[in-house]
């Protein structure tokens, strides 16, 4: 069953367009990977689907964002306030910018389940701790009490995630939520993270540049490139048979265990910047297989022999 | 001279290193001190690349520092060539620099904001107090640049004009400027995206094979590092846990084995269960005088609580400091 549909969303803010033709959708306890390198415009999308883009002076410009059978866009501030954190939550990159520093630990948890499921301080309380807990975190009465500088950067996360299942949201959007940790902490949190969606039948739209990550935990990808689709796929899929030649080139740029020296060889060129994008299919300046049509015409987003991709020139 | 404390076929020789930095000590404030780099003894062999791969705090960068002697070291020695670094003076020290550069993580503040590429290229040589006729200096830039793989045109562009990726392509030209035959790379990729990392990568590797460099390649990234180093150097909370002959060697230290098995595969066929790591790293200033790993180690005993294990030869040039390793 589907839960979030994205149909061809463009966004613009001033006179540039950082993301064209945005399609993919979330059914209900699927974890979807949204992978990309910077400026691929993932955070964005993940504005787009919390509704905050007006805070950044961002404007849908075409397309659809359907959650639960209701459309977003266009959608009056004060009926997306009572989705958000209910119903679709955010985990953010840095724990810090979801936590206010002067406010004990607890309290901020509490405010959650008070706000939106309308629990009594003591029901509250009861809850946090027992969320707190699931996230295994040791003497969760005494984290409670403590504050957002005396944890350390992989607690706050924790803390952070435990947040956002405090009012049983359908869907958490979680952006590169493990980025700033270290790898031990990283391997420990997405384990947690995954265990907890998968329990509670939850979809998660997990974005990262960490093509690990998303191999580790997500059951279907979405690869952006550019503020582009480039391809969208169940997960075994865009690792054993991927698409387009940007999927391909961005797994061989990973050194696997017990790789030759000498054969990891990036991807010529960089990402161009969004005020000189080429013309046609964006990543045909970096592209092995590029021709004559790829420089002048936009590759559709086409279905081809499994999941999509805009790419004149896959044949599978 | 005194290179008899020179090994083998070693370029760099570290021995019992120590650094200590200390905070506090104000009004009513106690002093206190960490060892951020704590009785660290390794070798770099001679045109290989030996890897320092560790988490944040793990004291990889400040052994880098000490390393080139931008830190001075509290206790220990550290010996480049058959020269005790400690024991030379400034201007011997300026000389001994043209031998061996740093690449920084992050390109755009290792480089003057207000400099050209090209005057940064020859602000090393304006150091060392080499002056250059313009004809020299050109054919100079213009090595540089085409040896890193950027375009001539870039000479006259200033940092900020380019690519993450280009700017590190400076940083290692300009590292690069005084023909220097020891690096020391301080998670030169780090802030790069994968498409970009994979290309410094393999520049970083042509140019060891071209110019016969030694590395020493400072990193977090677990698979980077198995992937380019000859020996591998596990370093956590300042001590050094084990060091890994070659890339394949299968590690034995339990927190070794831990940040292996953290590391995601990018094969969905080959997912993990994660086993989860008790507590957290202490802190840097607690004094542990057992293994420094054994509070969230799963195999601890109350001997890796009480007493420091050493630096043990598994043979073949596998180093453990563990009382009770994998098997």
């Amino acid at each position: 069953m589907t839960l979030l549909s994205v149909q061809s969303i463009s966004v613009s803010i001033g006179t540039l367009c950082p993301l064209e033709s945005i399609t993919f959708d979330i059914g209900k306890g699927e974890i979807l990977g949204l992978v990309g390198e910077s400026g691929s415009g993932k955070s964005l999308t993940a504005m787009c689907v919390m509704g905050l883009l007006p805070r950044i002076g961002g404007t849908v410009t075409k397309g659809s964002i359907v959650f639960d059978g209701r459309e977003l866009i266009g959608l009056p501030e004060i009926e997306l306030r009572r989705l958000r954190g209910k119903r679709i939550a955010l985990i953010s990159q840095n724990p810090m910018t979801s936590l206010d520093p002067i406010i004990r630990i607890g309290n901020q948890v509490d405010q959650v389940s008070i706000l939106h499921l309308g629990l009594s301080a003591e029901a509250a309380r009861a809850r946090s701790l027992d969320l707190i807990a699931q996230l295994r975190i040791p003497e969760p009465a005494a984290i409670h009490r403590a504050y957002p500088h005396q944890l350390s950067g992989g607690m706050k996360q924790r803390i952070v995630i435990a947040m956002a299942l405090a009012a049983d949201p359908d869907l958490i959007v979680a952006d590169e939520p493990t980025t700033a940790l270290d790898v031990t902490i990283q391997a420990q949190i997405i384990q947690i993270m995954v265990e907890l969606v998968r329990d509670r039948g939850l979809a998660l739209m997990l974005i990262t540049h960490d093509m690990g990550v998303v191999a580790q935990a997500c059951d279907r990808v979405v690869v952006l490139y550019a503020g582009r689709v480039a391809e969208m796929n169940v997960i075994g899929e865009i690792f054993a048979q991927p698409k387009h030649p940007y999927t391909r080139e961005l797994i061989r740029c990973i050194p696997r265990l017990g790789q030759e020296r000498g054969s990891l060889k990036g991807i010529p060129g960089a990402v161009p910047s969004i005020v000189d994008y080429p013309d046609g299919c964006r990543f045909n300046p970096r592209c092995g297989d590029a021709q004559e049509l790829c420089r002048n015409q936009v590759p559709a987003l086409e279905r081809k022999s499994s999941g999509l991709a805009a790419c004149h020139f896959s044949e599978v | 001279m005194d290179a008899s404390v020179t090994r083998g076929d070693d370029l760099v020789t570290i021995t019992d290193l120590t650094r200590e930095f200390s905070s506090g000590g104000g009004f009513m404030k106690p002093r206190r001190t960490m060892r951020a780099v704590n009785n660290v003894s390794l070798n770099v062999p001679r045109g290989k690349v030996t890897g320092v791969v560790g988490e944040s705090g793990c004291g990889k960068s400040t052994l880098a520092r000490l390393v080139l002697r931008l830190l001075e070291a509290t206790e220990g020695t550290v010996v480049f060539d058959g020269k005790d670094l400690a024991k030379q003076s400034q201007g011997e020290m300026r000389k001994l620099r043209r031998r061996m550069q740093m690449v920084f993580q992050d390109p755009y503040s290792a480089i003057d904001p207000r400099y050209t590429i090209r005057r940064a290229l020859l602000e090393p040589f304006q150091v060392q107090g080499e002056a250059k006729t313009a004809a020299d200096a050109k054919t100079t830039v213009d090595e540089l640049i085409s040896m890193v793989g950027l375009s001539p045109r870039m000479m006259a562009s200033f940092p900020h004009q380019l690519s993450g990726g280009q700017k590190q392509r400076v940083g290692i030209a300009r590292a690069l400027a005084l023909r220097p035959s020891f690096l020391v790379l301080d998670e030169p990729t780090a802030s790069l995206d994968v498409s970009i990392q994979a290309q410094i990568i393999d520049l970083l590797e042509t140019l060891k094979a071209e110019l016969g460099l030694t590395y020493l390649f400072i990193s977090h990234d677990l698979s980077l590092v198995r992937y380019f180093c000859d020996r591998v150097v596990v370093m956590y909370l300042g001590r050094v846990m084990e060091i890994l002959p070659g890339a394949q060697a299968r590690p034995r230290h339990h927190y070794a084995h831990a940040l292996l098995e953290s590391n995601f595969e990018p094969d969905p066929t080959r997912r993990k269960v994660v086993t989860m790591l008790g507590g957290e790293i202490p802190s840097p200033f607690a004094t542990i005088p057992g293994c420094a790993f054994a509070a969230r180690c799963s195999a601890a005993s109350d001997l890796c609580k009480r007493e420091r294990p050493p630096l043990a030869d598994l043979g073949s040039g596998h180093m453990i400091a563990c009382h009770n390793p994998m098997d």
